[in-house]
């Protein structure tokens, strides 16, 4: 994985309940204003310890919209990932997200629990997702290889979920007429 | 007599077709949904001009009634008082405090600034009640900070409606009732503000359909919507059940199904659900004093002589 700047960011400083749209929209503005402080290339960590009920109306205002915005690229290569003390927590943020066919990575528990998908994503994505994340890194024919299918099909996998900030995408060789492209995990 | 879901749209249907007065008398035991409605009846017809004329149940029902809030919120007039014991009630009755099975008496919902305290006190109530799991109550926390935040967020959409937002939450013994009711612009007339057409004209069955099986609702942001869908979904895994009324639709949903159905016109949107109190991961129910307002007494409970009411009025016996 390609270091990044981690900023945490707790999600309970707008209390242990949260539920209306009107808390959410608080709570996107201050979180859209703690991305914007980010380097380019920064990771901001959506914690919920300390929450009791996360809605579906709050984290769809709050963060299904960040989400939004992150993947039409205004916030440019940073990322969002969620840690949950449990699974009940996000399940309505799990809902809305797939309702905008958007997807984020959330880890759930404690120390290391593997990453989950919240959202939509389609089984292969999440498949291509699951081994890059294993590897760290790969270019798009190390990933097609691997997965055993042709490499545009790979590529077309990892240029959507680089678009929905899930992966990270570097060009290798700006110079070069054809692009080569090394896609990170964004999570360790 | 109990006064139900359903047998509170026969009074619905009398008050559409003229009614002036509704004869409670006979009632025995009122669910939490009838009240609701019930409460919003009486406050439509007084701000339409019309009050209407009620003669109020037996006093032990009158005490349930009490308890939850209604008498207060409707600013009854002419109410007897509610602690008068029947003539003919079991002894028992004397000892029962009926207030032991509401959970949250009827509370308004106004702002949407305000639902976070209303759910927390709401929380307080029934975690004080029960000795909850966490995953339920949190999952039902969400269910009320759905419901209730729909109010501000849609019941007065167009400005013009004073939509009086209401919850109140009951102990049934084995199933927690959760209502909520307003008479603001209900589903059809806010769906048809979405503004793109595609719901301009729907009926008021169409348009419950469209919210509550295809999530539907009056923005076109895509994160919008499916609230009522989600809810349920989750009450029916729950072994629950759902009552949506909206407009002249009602839909009531159990595990085994369910579908709309045509009713007496009222405005607004009113839910209930039933909950079985084992989802909560409560085994054997509580002991609880008998429940004067509920099933099993009708025979303790009779009516107030005085009816109030003068011959010639056109009256609803319920």
């Amino acid at each position: 994985m390609k270091e990044m700047k981690r900023t945490t960011f707790e999600i309970s400083q707008f209390g242990r309940r949260l539920g209306t749209r009107l808390e959410g929209e608080a709570a996107r503005r201050a979180l859209l204003d703690a991305l914007d402080r980010l380097p380019p290339d920064g990771q901001l960590a959506l914690s919920l310890d300390g929450l009791d009920v996360l809605s579906g109306s709050f984290a769809d205002e709050a963060i299904g919209k960040v989400c939004q915005l992150l993947s039409s690229g205004v916030h440019g290569d940073r990322t969002v990932v969620v840690y949950s003390p449990s699974r009940d927590l996000v399940e309505d943020l799990d809902d809305k997200l797939a309702q905008r066919k958007l997807a984020m990575l959330c880890r759930v528990g404690k120390g290391r629990a593997a990453w989950r998908v919240l959202g939509r994503l389609a089984p292969p994505l999440v498949e291509t997702l699951e081994l890059l994340n294993q590897l760290g890194y790969a270019t798009t024919k190390e990933l097609a290889d691997r997965l055993g299918i042709p490499a545009n099909a790979c590529h077309n996998r990892v240029r959507r979920l680089a678009q929905l900030r899930l992966v990270r995408e570097e060009r290798l060789d700006a110079a070069a007429p054809s692009a080569q492209y090394r896609f990170h995990a964004i999570v360790a | 007599m109990r006064l139900t879901s359903e047998t509170m749209e026969e009074v619905l249907d009398a008050v559409a077709s003229g009614a002036q007065a509704i004869d409670l008398r006979s009632v025995t035991s009122i669910d939490v949904h009838a009240l609701l409605l019930l409460d919003l009846v009486v406050r439509r017809a007084r701000e339409e001009g019309r009050p209407l004329r009620v003669a109020w149940p037996a006093s032990a029902v009158r005490s349930w009634m009490t308890a939850m809030g209604f008498f207060a919120d409707v600013k009854a007039e002419s109410v007897p008082r509610s602690a008068d014991r029947p003539a003919g009630a079991r002894q028992d009755l004397a000892s029962t405090s009926p207030s032991s099975l509401v959970v949250n008496p009827i509370a308004a919902i106004g702002r949407e600034d305000d639902v976070s305290r209303l759910v927390g006190a709401f929380d307080e109530r029934l975690s004080d009640r029960f000795p909850l799991d966490e995953s339920p109550r949190r999952r039902f926390l969400r269910i009320l900070l759905e419901l209730f935040q729909n109010i501000p967020q849609h019941a007065n959409a167009t400005g013009d409606v004073d939509p009086h937002g209401l919850a109140a939450l009951h102990d049934d013994g084995d199933r927690v009732e959760l209502a909520v009711a307003d008479k603001g612009i209900g589903l059809a007339r806010s769906l048809a503000l979405r503004g793109d057409g595609s719901a301009d004209r729907l009926s008021d069955a169409d348009a419950l359909r469209a919210v509550v099986f295809d999530g539907v609702s009056r923005f076109r942001d895509p994160g919008r919507g499916h609230e009522l869908e989600r809810i349920f979904r989750l009450v029916r895994s729950w072994e629950g059940t759902v009552l949506v009324r909206s407009g002249t639709a009602l839909l009531y949903q159990s595990d085994l199904g369910g579908d709309v159905v045509g009713v007496a016109p009222f405005p607004g949107v009113q839910i209930a659900l039933s909950i079985p109190r084992s989802v909560f991961g409560i085994g054997e129910p509580a002991p609880l004093a008998p429940d004067p307002a509920r099933g099993g007494l009708d025979e303790a409970v009779a009516p107030d002589a005085d009816s109030g009411f003068n011959e010639g009025d056109e009256t609803y016996d319920v």
